[in-house]
């Protein structure tokens, strides 16, 4: 007969070091990798893309500051979240997010789909000054974010996100595949030999900050925030597409 | 005959195979501890941490 | 005891601890102070000055980083060596690998604030080390796992003590879950930035898989290895029972990793995921209530101590607030309570009421008893050890009070429609309604730090002032037996 003492562990520590191991690595495997396996855990939608080097950076910056304590980026299937929010946030909408960035907290409103809300200006002024447009918000100020923009090293980051696997373009051959993928016109930004190039002519055209001749961190992250929520046009599926994918 | 085994291979069953797993584990372990005949046994050792004690104070003495 | 009362220091390298423990106060002041700081910020905004160093975003990582790992860590740090040694009644495995470990840690301690408030993070919570730091903290790991089983290997007694069990299973779990949710890709070689190397859901899940273990494991497990050595030194008497013990650890450590995908309901995340997260969420309360219940219940037939020591107070309200938590942790994971929870303050406050209540508490409590014996004085104030109490039990009343409030306050205002089925309120309504809550938070969080201040200075006085331990003892804190 089968005769386990508990001593038996108590005494061995290399048992107890494989037990201990067993224990707590059971749950992680059963709930993490078979996200990566099961097909619809990432809906099929149309018109996703990687940000473009402009955008990208101004992610790094929202990043950097820390924005993500405080304005969540995941939209919850409910009503008032609906009426205030918009429509809820998919999988797909975040499936280029190295991090994803759905945040924990609400100090500040959701930020799924702020883009195309408010304009350049709108948003620029309450970065510098978020109680010169909302009296009582407790927003820190952000009038260092009009120093200039570093994008030397785009091309760099952009590999780098490459590796993890977002389609950022390094050859012709990726560069076509894109232009299969999403159109030669996003295609084009997401060509990393043309980063520098597309960061600076993105950011001249956009005039985030209102001054055409500098490229600022204030012109990456208004631009960051203004595709936030709208690759996804929700006019073109019915009401309840998503619903089976949950 | 055996083709009751096939129950055991659908990805929908998982959820009570996995409770049936847990729960008789669970209950094993209680089984031991509390009914076997362990019980004295085991709770012997929970003085430990008063042993130190003795030969600490019995090296301060000499 | 006699005059040859330094041989303990002589067996045992108490050195490391030393240091140690010195470093778990000065993180608990810096930590804390940072926390009640940007706590005001929430309150004040015009406290962020514009100043990119200093903002609340910039500051978060910074107070929780170093409330977690600077002073919950180094309380960990000093308390698995002394209670591994003592147990086995052996020296550290490796003097030299321990202080590697202390200068590992405290390196990354500094380090990482620093690089916070320049803007370098990963932005996981409570993971916010860029990659650099992140393999300082493995290597300093990896060298704490060694120093911890190297000891055991070598230990005097044919057993294993509970509490060893706890730190053992804190040690592999922390190693298992920073592994792997600091997979990131750098830039490159000479830059801080890194991307990580899984995108949106799954990220999401490795990430709050590696944010409820933090707590899990490193908030919990290992301050449950720590009950169990000093409450039943304090009390003077072992351990309830040993054998629930046995049930709540092996409970604890298979439950608690399924548990992490609570923190995303209603989010993008499958619901046969975050479903099965919230089921494994309430079979934790068992174990969890099982551990409070064993410690709480070893005072059984000696309730009288909570009158009389102080020291005694902290760790059996410790373990009140611990079964709080866990009580209101579960409900939390609950998918409807979680609807209205979620997003909001009441979030803060339940944490607050595990690493307040639970985690600092059994500190101090652990350390009122572990400073005295490390540098062989007396402690140098009892009553100081009461006021330290009643101001820290009052602040973390205050802050989950105002946090329950205000949570509650936002989650309904989202909620409410008006009488034509438009949103009631707008956002910032809501935020304009919880600014006297707040407020009251700030105080909270005043009252506790000011508490540990207070700790600061009576250890302080202790080692610097206090009589040596060889004339008679005063108050309660000898446990019964100690004295042999």
């Amino acid at each position: 007969m089968f005769n386990f003492k508990h001593e038996w562990v108590e005494t061995n520590v290399g048992v107890m070091l494989v037990l201990v191991m067993l224990a707590i690595s059971v749950g992680g495997l059963v709930e993490i990798t078979p996200l990566f396996f099961i097909k619809n855990t990432v809906e099929p939608v149309k018109g996703v893309y990687p940000y473009t080097p402009l955008e990208l950076r101004g992610r790094d910056i929202y990043q950097a500051n820390g924005c993500f304590y405080c304005h969540s980026q995941m939209i919850r299937p409910f009503r008032d979240e609906a009426l205030r929010y918009g429509h809820y946030s998919l999988a797909a909408e975040s499936q280029y997010d190295h991090p994803f960035l759905w945040g924990s907290e609400r100090q500040g409103p959701d930020l799924a789909r702020v883009g195309g809300k408010y304009s350049n200006e709108w948003m620029v002024q309450h970065l510098i000054s978020p109680r010169s447009v909302v009296p009582e918000s407790i927003m820190p100020a952000f009038p260092f974010l009009e120093q200039p923009l570093a994008y030397n090293d785009i091309e760099q980051r952009m590999e780098a996100l490459r590796d993890a696997g977002v389609p950022y373009a390094l050859t012709p051959a990726e560069n076509a595949r894109n232009i299969k993928q999403f159109g030669p016109k996003i295609a084009e930004e997401l060509y990393i030999p043309d980063a520098k190039k597309n960061l600076i002519a993105q950011a001249r055209a956009g005039d985030y900050d209102g001054h055409p001749g500098q490229i600022t961190q204030m012109d990456a992250l208004v631009a960051y925030l203004q595709v936030l929520g709208t690759m996804v046009d929700f006019s073109k599926y019915p009401n309840d597409q998503f619903v089976q994918d949950r | 005959m055996m083709q009751w085994l096939e129950w055991f291979t659908r990805w929908e069953n998982t959820k009570p195979v996995g409770l049936v797993i847990f729960f008789v584990t669970f209950v094993g372990i209680l089984w031991y501890v509390y009914l076997g005949a362990s019980k004295g046994r085991l709770e012997s050792y929970k003085n430990m941490p008063f042993l130190d004690d003795d030969t600490v104070y019995k090296e301060d003495k000499q | 005891m006699g005059a040859a009362a330094g041989s303990p220091a002589q067996q045992y390298n108490y050195e490391v601890i030393k240091k140690f423990a010195i470093m778990t106060l000065v993180w608990g002041v810096v930590g804390m102070a940072a926390g009640v700081y940007i706590a005001a910020e929430l309150a004040w905004p015009h406290l962020n000055f514009g100043i990119p160093y200093i903002e609340f975003g910039r500051l978060r990582p910074v107070h929780t980083n170093l409330v977690i790992f600077g002073f919950g860590g180094s309380a960990l740090f000093a308390t698995s060596y002394y209670v591994v040694q003592r147990t086995c009644q052996t020296r550290l495995f490796s003097d030299g690998l321990a202080s590697f470990t202390f200068w590992g840690w405290q390196a990354a301690m500094v380090l990482a604030p620093i690089s916070y408030m320049l803007g370098h993070t990963k932005s996981r919570e409570y993971a916010e080390m860029e990659w650099p730091l992140v393999l300082l903290v493995e290597v300093t790991w990896v060298a704490y796992l060694l120093v911890f089983v190297g000891t055991i290997m070598k230990r005097k007694q044919p057993h294993i003590y509970v509490s060893n069990w706890f730190y053992l299973a804190f040690i592999l779990a922390v190693a298992l879950l920073w592994t792997f949710n600091n997979l990131t890709i750098p830039v490159s070689l000479f830059h801080m930035k890194s991307y990580s190397l899984f995108s949106g859901v799954q990220d999401a899940m490795l990430q709050w898989w590696y944010g409820h273990n933090a707590v899990g494991f490193f908030l919990t497990a290992a301050f449950l290895g720590m009950m169990y050595y000093f409450v039943p030194k304090q009390a003077g008497r072992p351990i309830y029972s040993y054998r629930l013990s046995i049930v709540h650890f092996w409970a604890l450590s298979f439950l608690y990793m399924w548990a992490g995908g609570h923190h995303l309901h209603w989010t993008a995340l499958p619901d046969w995921t975050s479903t099965l997260a919230a089921t494994f969420s309430i079979m934790l309360l068992l174990p969890s209530w099982g551990g409070m219940i064993n410690g709480i219940m070893t005072l059984s037939g000696a309730w009288d101590k909570l009158r009389t020591d102080p020291v005694m107070r902290f760790l059996i309200v410790a373990l009140s607030f611990y079964g709080m938590a866990t009580f209101e942790g579960p409900m939390m994971a609950l998918k409807n309570v979680n609807a209205l929870s979620h997003y909001t303050n009441w979030t803060i406050g339940h944490v607050h009421s595990g690493t307040l209540g639970w985690v600092s508490m059994i500190t101090f409590g652990s350390f009122y008893h572990l400073i005295p014996k490390l540098w062989n004085r007396k402690l140098y104030s009892v009553k100081l050890v009461t006021v330290h109490f009643w101001l820290a039990t009052i602040g973390v009343l205050l802050y989950i009070i105002a946090m329950w409030i205000s949570g509650i306050t936002q989650g309904l205002m989202w909620r409410a429609f008006d009488a034509y089925g438009n949103l009631q309120y707008s956002f910032v309504e809501s935020v304009a309604a919880i600014h006297p809550f707040m407020v009251m938070r700030w105080v909270g969080g005043v009252f506790f730090l000011t508490g540990t201040l207070l700790m600061v200075y009576n250890c302080y006085m202790t080692v610097r002032a206090g009589a040596p331990e060889t004339e008679p003892a005063g108050g309660n804190l000898q446990p019964a037996g100690a004295n042999a």
